[in-house]
């Protein structure tokens, strides 16, 4: 793929020209390129991830935002956009600069893949899926499957008029299989998946055992109970943990929240939330975390940033303004979808750090309630701090001892309340780290990494 | 919308380029203007603008013995290079890729479809003043309500350009606008003391209606309110009543893979006949209603649009198909090969391949009345006004979400308002099975267009509602 730099010029040129009119202007720059295959049970669909570049520019305008995006390099296109953005300012108080430090970061980042993907090949990218396919099916009663292999190159070139010049080249791989079982109408399945920053020792992480695994829990759905309903105590596996701090507790300390008077753990800054063994990080500089950023897009390098640190809500997410109006530094974390999308204070890998407890004594504390299994979905409310996780599968606890399977369920409740009842964290042996794709709200999705352990804790089930 | 020919037409472009390409094949693009102005705490905070894509996807469809190679490639570059290196990863693809169907008939020029209201006029022609006044609107509408204010909000408008050509001779395009918006609608002061209240909307339409910001602004203000002292819900099973604001959150996504041809292909879908509802149920698919965001003249591969009887009489009637599903199983296009969503990702539509997909399910009005009268039937059970998030599993139609905000139904009428708790099921169900459809006790008689949905509220009875309370074992489904 061709390096980004060599539209720097052009791009230079265009804030050099807004410079006239603003105190500050910055672009980014993108490519993107990958491959998709995806295996059912009666076509091989294969495809080759878009070829989209584009900039978007963005410039100060004394007492907002003005912003435009192009998907072209043409310097008819890009002059253009200037002249948009430029109207834009016209007779806007440009003097005065924006809020927040602007990034001065000169730097250049490239993942370095033991085996990268662009090298693969469709071929073997599809005797890959074959392979998925092929473990998920051979499970006796497993007739059919979804199964797919992703990758993808993002190329990003940030500059802005204080001098920051960024590159990036992240490669993400990606893969799962979802073994399917069907019984007199019915249809259950247990999807699985991996991902991170590498190359295809990524994908090769998900095992013909974990893929069978799936295959005979999604048999197992076939027959299994409804779960309980009403508040009771709960123990969420790995993926689930990963998904309540993201979604229930990650999205309230994103500092726009705080911008927007809208997050329900502002005022609790400084406080403690939980039990001392509590610590939650979010770090964007994992080297192969799915959600790890070389720089975020505002040229700040990705970094680990603690949130909560021994049961005391210490940090949030900040970019620039949000930064400067609550007195703290920008952490990295201001990403955009793509060229397309505009800035927003986002997760990166966001992680609930492991203690000593293991499975079984977890189970035993919580004497009886439901242990939720395979996360499928989480959903944010950072006004009001409730928490709504779905997930595919679980187990009765009956007596301090695992029980009888159960299908689907949610798990809700308030956030606070689930942080202060937390009773055991599991240890760094069952820790994971799951890939998952976020919006902010329902758009803007990108890659974060979210991790846990097993964890005990009191919550509100339902059917979901 | 328009029925151009346009040389402009980005799709037509493309197809000039492709002359000495061996057919079949087809060329889907959209060029978009996009305009967006965020909001916090009413003021403006970012002003976005244009935001101008134009991008194109090419399909080769290569026959082999029994089967198609299937390729597919997308792009912003409509260089001449740009486009030979599209046509080259497509053809590498097509080489790899397996499709079970013995031929691949692409649609040739003929009618484009029926005229239809999908563009608002105003938008169209002066889309950074029809939109600044809007939101001028929107912040006027805030200042009149005490108490509440928009933490955050963005309207996003975008002017689009879809052109489809085909190695069959089609040449087919239109022009439409969508709208999405989103606002965090906060209360708070007042003597109670309860922390502030949110009611979080989003909306998905195509025209901009400034004359209905204002009873909208009131209703929107009026629930925020009701969140800040709204308790949790029973647990247990009740009747439920689904407004059509929280139906288009469930039915359009369980139901659209799974009673499409790409379920049928997999084995996954209902056969015909299966009764999935009582005897009256009658639920369509209808591409052409007024200013839906599913509408439009032709579908992504350049077939028209009808109306599909998706259930009649309580059974499944008729699946929807694309080209090359509808080839694969001996059936036709139903004119609903579609690339994507409609209006929140339909400027990337380009970038993805068809596949057969509903547009707006529509169920008429039922006998049940206004919604006063729905209620009262309920008796005793629980409104939803909106959850957190469905998350409809397409393969079984399983559907779970939090209550971000309802009311109990105490008496034939609305309540207390609760938040909290779940509420879930299975939205289409065999014979024997409890679900969404089958349990359906009461249609409401004024349907509403929301999103990829046209329906009455409907009252459902039995529903499983996950409440404070101790463990309360459940009926399996």
């Amino acid at each position: 793929m061709a390096d980004l730099r060599e539209h720097a010029d052009l791009a230079a040129r265009l804030l050099r020209r807004l410079a006239e009119r603003a105190s500050f202007a910055e672009a980014m720059l993108q490519r993107a390129a990958g491959e998709t295959i995806h295996i059912d049970a009666k076509s091989v669909r294969a495809s080759v991830s878009p070829r989209l570049a584009g900039l978007v520019v963005r410039a100060w305008a004394g007492t907002h935002w003005v912003e435009g995006a192009a998907s072209s390099f043409e310097s008819d296109a890009v002059a253009r956009l200037g002249d948009e953005i430029a109207g834009g300012l016209a007779g806007a108080a440009s003097t005065s600069a924006p809020p927040g430090e602007s990034s001065t970061t000169v730097g250049e980042r490239e993942t370095q893949a033991h085996h990268p993907m662009r090298d693969v090949g469709s071929e073997d990218l599809i005797d890959i899926g074959r392979d998925l396919y092929r473990w998920a099916t051979s499970v006796p009663g497993i007739r059919l499957a979804q199964v797919g292999v992703l990758w993808s190159d993002d190329e990003r070139l940030y500059l802005n008029t204080a001098g920051a010049n960024c590159r990036q080249l992240v490669s993400r791989p990606h893969a799962y299989a979802a073994p399917i079982a069907t019984e007199n109408g019915q249809s259950k399945v247990y999807p699985i998946f991996v991902g991170g920053i590498g190359g295809r020792e990524i994908v090769d992480r998900l095992s013909e055992g974990d893929v069978a695994t799936a295959s005979r829990a999604a048999l197992e759905l076939l027959h299994a109970k409804a779960p309980p309903t009403g508040s009771m105590n709960v123990v969420l596996d790995p993926g689930t943990t990963a998904t309540f701090v993201h979604e229930s507790f990650g999205h309230g300390a994103e500092a726009d929240q705080f911008v927007r008077d809208r997050s329900y753990l502002r005022p609790l800054l400084g406080q403690s939330v939980g039990p001392e063994t509590l610590t939650i990080v979010d770090d964007g500089s994992i080297s192969d975390g799915w959600g790890s950023v070389y720089f975020d897009d505002e040229g700040h390098p990705g970094q680990r940033t603690a949130l909560i640190d021994r049961g005391r809500f210490v940090g949030a997410l900040y970019d620039r303004e949000s930064a400067a109006m609550f007195g703290a530094h920008a952490t990295g974390n201001t990403r955009r979808s793509d060229f397309l999308g505009r800035t927003f204070v986002r997760m990166t890998n966001t992680l609930l750090e492991p203690q000593d407890w293991s499975v079984e004594e977890l189970v035993e504390e919580a004497r009886d309630g439901v242990m939720l299994e395979h996360w499928v979905s989480g959903v944010e409310d950072p006004q009001g701090g409730q928490m709504q996780i779905k997930v595919a599968t679980g187990h009765r606890i009956e007596n301090g001892r695992l029980a009888e399977r159960v299908g689907s369920m949610a798990l809700s409740g308030k956030v606070l309340h689930f942080l202060r009842d937390i009773r055991g964290i599991g240890r760094a042996q069952e820790f994971g780290m799951t890939p998952g794709f976020c919006g902010k709200g329902h758009s803007d999705m990108l890659p974060v990494g979210d991790g846990g352990p097993y964890l005990l804790s009191r919550a509100v089930i339902g059917p979901a | 919308m328009t029925a151009s020919t346009s040389s402009s037409d980005t799709a037509f472009r493309v197809a000039d380029r492709l002359a000495r390409v061996p057919g079949p094949w087809d060329v889907y693009a959209v060029r978009t203007r996009r305009y967006e102005v965020h909001l916090v705490r009413g003021r403006v905070e970012l002003v976005r603008g244009p935001i101008a894509l134009e991008g194109y996807g090419i399909r080769l469809l290569r026959p082999r013995a029994e089967t198609l190679g299937t390729g597919f490639q997308s792009s912003t570059d409509l260089s001449e290079e740009g486009i030979a290196r599209v046509v080259a990863d497509a053809e590498t693809v097509a080489r790899h890729s397996e499709f079970p169907a013995p031929k691949a008939e692409l649609p040739s020029s003929g009618p484009a479809g029926p005229s239809l209201d999908i563009r608002d006029p105003a938008l169209w022609d002066r889309p950074r003043e029809t939109l600044d006044r809007y939101v001028a609107a929107l912040v006027a509408a805030f200042e009149g309500e005490k108490e509440v204010t928009a933490s955050f909000g963005s309207i996003k408008v975008s002017l689009m350009e879809t052109s489809i050509a085909n190695s069959s001779g089609l040449h087919a395009a239109y022009s439409h606008t969508g709208v999405e918006t989103e606002v965090a609608v906060q209360s708070f002061g007042g003597p109670e003391g309860a922390p502030p209240g949110e009611y979080w909307v989003t909306a998905a339409e195509r025209r901009l209606e400034p004359e209905k910001l204002g009873s909208k602004v009131r209703e929107w203000a009026r629930i925020a309110r009701d969140v800040r002292h709204a308790e949790p819900p029973p647990n247990g099973e009740m009747p439920v009543a689904f407004p059509p604001e929280v139906l288009s959150e469930i039915l359009p996504a369980a139901l659209s893979f799974k009673l499409s041809g790409q379920a049928r292909l997999q084995d996954l879908a209902p056969t015909l006949g299966t009764n999935v509802g009582p005897p009256d149920l009658e639920i369509a698919d209808d591409g052409l209603v007024p200013w839906a965001t599913g509408s439009s003249p032709i579908d992504d591969e350049g077939v028209p649009q009808r109306r599909r009887q998706l259930i009649g009489r309580g059974e499944v009637a008729e699946l929807v198909y694309d080209v090359l599903h509808g080839n694969a199983l001996g059936a036709r296009s139903s004119g609903s090969g579609f690339r994507s969503g409609r209006v929140a990702s339909a400027w990337l539509s380009f970038t993805h391949q068809p596949n057969p997909s509903t547009t707006t399910l529509t169920l008429p009005g039922g006998g049940g009345g206004r919604d006063e009268e729905v209620v009262e039937a309920a008796g005793d059970g629980i409104w939803i006004q909106q959850i957190g998030w469905a998350s409809p599993d397409p393969v079984s139609t399983a559907f779970g979400g939090e209550i971000r905000i309802g009311y109990r139904i105490r008496g034939g009428k609305i309540a207390e308002p609760i938040r909290g708790g779940t509420v879930g099921g299975y939205a289409m169900a065999p014979a024997g099975q409890p679900s969404l459809l089958r349990d359906i006790s009461v249609v409401g008689s004024e349907p509403r267009l929301c999103g990829c949905l046209a329906m009455p509220t409907l009252l459902v009875s039995g529903v499983s509602v996950g409440g404070e309370g101790g463990p309360r074992p459940t009926a399996s489904p």
